[in-house]
């Protein structure tokens, strides 16, 4: 996938103007973002919790590779399976050989952003391996074909009408209502026997723990308790930046990450395994496996851009962004949308296949203001047009219209010259003070513009008010 | 009060397209007391530039405002975002730099945005019977960087106005500089939503310290819908 | 093994010192930690019922399985569901004590009506049941049946996160489950619905039992 400039425009263009789409998203960002005010304003000291979690998030970073191998050390030693993922592609072969080796056919998944990253459910298809995504919402956009439009809302663009026609090709029977209730039940029918026939649970994973080597998967529906703990072999495929050294440092981090999200002070399971069922356990996996993901993440480590590593995947972001509230998901063309996917997508992915990323967004800062570990995503997003930039990824046209305002501007003489030509050769599209252009020409789209004043400050300044009472 | 020469750098926006916005801040200054300066040199802060990634010549405005202003005991701007960009953003442009870096340092610690000076003078605007319902747009970088906000609902109140808040104060206007023009049809969803929201609460003004949001929510605003105005312009408009 | 030295040789080529912290210590005192403990439940859609003594929570405990009829019951093996005659107490159902009875526990998790647990922990500040897996201790009881019913003696509450992991000792149970309220989505149209995969109905039975535990 990639996002020009044009592409980006167009495909919001048509999210602007699709009114149940725009009335869906304000509704779900809405009650997210408000849900996380009252979730934090709800907790004593909130931002010294906030200010202790950047600690422990950028003081992990500092020695990942020690506590990944700690991680590593402690996590065989409960009888998991650790392995390393230096790409996509070597994430998939993995997880397909494990499903090999089993003869699986069925495999359940959680949600997980990760998967989405690396096409993972592509790649089970191809080898043959059916993969049922279980979250509901995930469950939708797969019968959908559609990718994740929101981090940890994925269907919240597909309308109720949509759904039901979904689930009944899916399933083959005719729902009698389309009531919600009756919706989820359905689902709730329908997946229970792909759960229980699984050959093997994949889901992602929110933090790694070293201390102990174990694996907590949040969740609100029961489908990642179900997919970890039903099928024989369960495979975790994380992220390698989402180990805490304690379970202290994990507590820190529950703290933050559902109140952050979607307002809930815990999400409903917090599931935490250490290792497959053991002698005495009475169910639970016979096999645990946990994917280190890389795919570009340790080449961000120790540059200027480490800090995005710190993000633990809330969408605090994305419901509060001006811009993502305007344009939704899919118009960023990544799994990852909103200000985090603005940085990110490019980072992992691209910057020359995502050159409109990082422009997607007025800088406002209201993203920083909500993250949970304090990154600081419109300095990076400035960072990455410094590199669009220096790589040429910026058209030529706008390039040199830029450095020769920057000319201009470096001499004060030639800036009254030049402003002064400006303001006589705008008069043939002048009224009443503002630009009237032809609308395949309007670079604004229907915005008025205002011209040049008639006279500027300086020579009012100079006229009327300098050294007067004006 | 004790009278203070303050040097106004009134941005290249307001120099090119909103005068008047300049104008009322010079009037504004020396009601408060004030001698007003005007370094004929000033073009624009760099904000632009930096914004698009052009770091060389933001750099480059950077060290010629420093140049341009720091001889002043204080320099006003009639714009949170310019503003922001010499007291927040300069010291940033200059890491590798310690010089400039110390130099712009001490340049942003003088400057500062009109309503925040004027509220620093104790100057506060007399009541008026003419005053209107306003509210106040929370521009960005003025709320997020500078903190600011408080100094102009508090100059609104002591003019007579009734404030009057949107849901969304802090939500962006859409403008983002250049991001206006590079996505228009982005920017003018997000303007629409501002107006949306200032239109829901019945005011008569829609108040800014930023000439760049004021450009863009004007360009959009309906004929029937709340004025937009320069916190300075509204001001010196109440005498 | 390629990709481990790979990945590991740029990680260590990035690591330097780093700041060493202290653990975050609970902000938290609550007067009544039993009145918020089941406030917090409840607004979190769970079913609280509370009970003055282990003989009227096992009375609430018999009259809810007779309103919602339930036939098959899962239980699993731990204080203080442990070592319960159920033939004498319900001879009309059927139940499954895990670690003691015969035949397939996902096949009878999967199907029947209830499952009637104890907890490890209960989070005080978010209303939170914490529940281990273990000898006699099924992890799909407290997720397959579409009611799960647990036992909650206030001497297992602790304030939050914090003090739970201050206090968990070295024993680490291979499966950990935090479970705050009933199963739910809000996937479709931002509706929120209960009984998505795991239960639709938690029923939380505080009582006092006597026992001090800080």
């Amino acid at each position: 996938m990639s996002a020009s400039i044009s592409q980006f425009r167009s495909q919001a263009d048509s999210a602007i103007n699709d009114l149940p789409l725009q009335e869906a998203i304000d509704t779900a960002t809405g009650n997210f973002w408000r849900g996380r005010e009252g979730a934090l304003e709800e907790l004593p000291d909130s931002e010294g919790l906030r200010d202790h979690f950047k600690a422990i998030r950028s003081a992990t970073l500092a020695q990942l590779d020690e506590h990944l191998e700690s991680f590593e050390s402690n996590a065989k030693a409960a009888g998991t399976h650790v392995h390393w993922a230096e790409d996509a592609a070597e994430a998939c072969r993995i997880v397909i050989d494990i499903g090999k080796t089993r003869g699986v056919t069925l495999a359940t998944k959680g949600k997980s952003m990760a998967s989405e990253e690396i096409h993972l459910g592509v790649a089970l298809e191809e080898a043959g391996i059916e993969s049922v995504e279980t979250d509901l919402g995930e469950w939708i956009i797969q019968l959908a074909g559609d990718p994740p439009f929101h981090i940890i809302a994925p269907a919240i663009h597909k309308r109720r009408d949509e759904i039901v026609t979904l689930i009944e090709n899916a399933s083959g029977e005719s729902l009698q209502s389309a009531e919600i209730e009756d919706l989820v039940a359905a689902s709730r029918r329908l997946l229970r026997s792909r759960f229980l026939s699984a050959g093997m649970g994949i889901t992602g994973g929110n933090i790694l723990v070293s201390e102990t080597g174990s694996l907590v998967l949040v969740e609100n529906e029961g489908n990642g308790r179900f997919v970890s703990a039903s099928p024989p072999v369960h495979i975790a495929l994380v992220g390698l930046e989402k180990v805490v050294p304690t379970w202290d440092d994990a507590a820190v981090w529950l703290q933050l990450l559902a109140r952050s999200s979607t307002g809930q002070p815990l999400s409903v399971y917090t599931n935490v395994v250490t290792g497959p069922r053991k002698v005495d356990d009475e169910d639970g996996p016979e096999e645990v496996h946990i994917i280190l993901l890389d795919n570009g993440r340790s080449q961000l480590l120790g540059g200027k851009y480490e800090e995005i590593l710190q993000c633990i995947r809330c969408g605090a972001c994305l419901n509060i962004c001006p811009v993502y509230r305007e344009v939704g998901g899919h118009t960023y063309r990544s799994p990852y949308s909103g200000p985090i996917g603005a940085v990110i997508t490019p980072l992992l992915m691209g910057l020359e296949e995502y050159p409109a990323l990082p422009q997607a967004s007025s800088l406002c800062g209201a993203c920083r203001d909500v993250c949970p570990a304090r990154i600081d995503l419109p300095r990076m997003l400035v960072e990455l047009r410094n590199d669009e930039v220096e790589q040429g990824l910026v058209p030529w046209s706008v390039r040199r219209a830029e450095e020769a305002a920057a000319w201009m501007l470096m001499d004060v003489d030639r800036y009254r010259r030049l402003t002064g030509l400006m303001r006589t050769a705008q008069l043939p599209v002048l009224k009443d003070g503002d630009l009237r252009m032809p609308s395949f020409l309007d670079p604004s789209k229907g915005r008025k513009l205002k011209g040049l004043a008639p006279r500027p400050f300086r020579e009012i300044w100079q006229s009327e008010l300098e050294g007067g009472d004006g | 009060m004790s009278e203070k020469t303050v040097a106004l750098f009134v941005s290249c926006l307001v120099d090119q397209i909103s005068p008047e916005i300049g104008v009322a801040t010079v009037r504004l200054l020396r009601r408060a007391g004030c001698q007003v300066d005007f370094p004929d040199a000033q073009t624009c802060c760099g904000q632009p530039f930096f914004n698009s990634g052009l770091r060389n010549q933001a750099r480059d405005l950077a060290r010629r405002t420093i140049e341009i202003f720091e001889p002043y005991d204080a320099v006003v701007l009639p714009s949170g975002s310019c503003s922001s960009m010499v007291a927040a953003e300069y010291v940033h442009l200059f890491e590798d730099d310690p010089d400039w870096e110390a130099r712009a340092e001490a340049l942003g610690a003088k400057t500062f945005e009109l309503s925040r000076f004027l509220v620093r003078q104790g100057w506060a605007p007399p009541g008026s019977d003419a005053a209107p319902t306003v509210t106040y747009h929370d521009s960005c970088h003025a709320n997020r960087l500078l903190g600011l906000g408080g100094e102009a609902r508090q100059l609104l109140e002591s003019a007579g106005c009734r404030v009057v808040e949107m849901v969304e104060s802090d939500r962006c206007c859409g403008f983002g500089g250049l991001f206006s023009i590079k996505m228009p049809e982005v920017a003018n969803a997000m303007t629409r939503e501002k107006l949306r929201q200032a239109v829901d609460i019945e005011v008569d003004v829609l108040v800014s310290i930023d000439p760049g949001c004021l450009m863009q929510m004007e360009g959009l605003v309906d004929p029937d819908g709340p004025r937009v105005r320069h916190l300075a312009c509204l001001l010196e408009e109440l005498g | 093994m390629g990709d481990r030295e790979a990945i590991l040789e740029r990680l260590r080529g990035a690591s330097r010192p780093a700041e060493r912290l202290s653990p975050w210590l609970t902000r938290r005192t609550f007067e009544n930690p039993v009145d918020r403990f089941c406030e917090c439940l409840t607004n979190l859609k769970g079913d609280v019922r509370r009970a003055e003594s282990a003989e009227a929570a096992w009375t609430i405990v018999d009259n809810l399985l007779d309103e919602m009829d339930a036939h098959s019951v899962v239980i699993n093996q731990e204080p203080p569901v442990d070592g319960m005659d159920t033939v004498a107490r319900w001879p009309e159902r059927t139940c499954y004590v895990v670690g003691e009875s015969e035949g397939d526990l996902k096949a009878f998790c999967a199907d029947c009506d209830v499952g009637l647990t104890g907890v490890s922990a209960a989070l005080v500040e978010t209303g939170s049941l914490i529940v281990e897996s273990g000898e006699g201790r099924s992890r799909l009881a407290t997720l397959l049946p579409p009611v799960h019913i647990a036992m909650v003696r206030v001497s297992r509450l602790t304030t939050d996160l914090f003090t739970w992991t201050a206090g968990r000792g070295d024993h680490i149970p291979t499966n950990v489950t935090v479970i705050s309220g009933p199963s739910k989505t809000a996937d479709i149209e931002f509706t929120l619905t209960l009984g998505a995969h795991g239960p639709k109905r938690l029923i939380a039975v505080v009582y006092e039992d006597g026992e001090m535990d800080s």
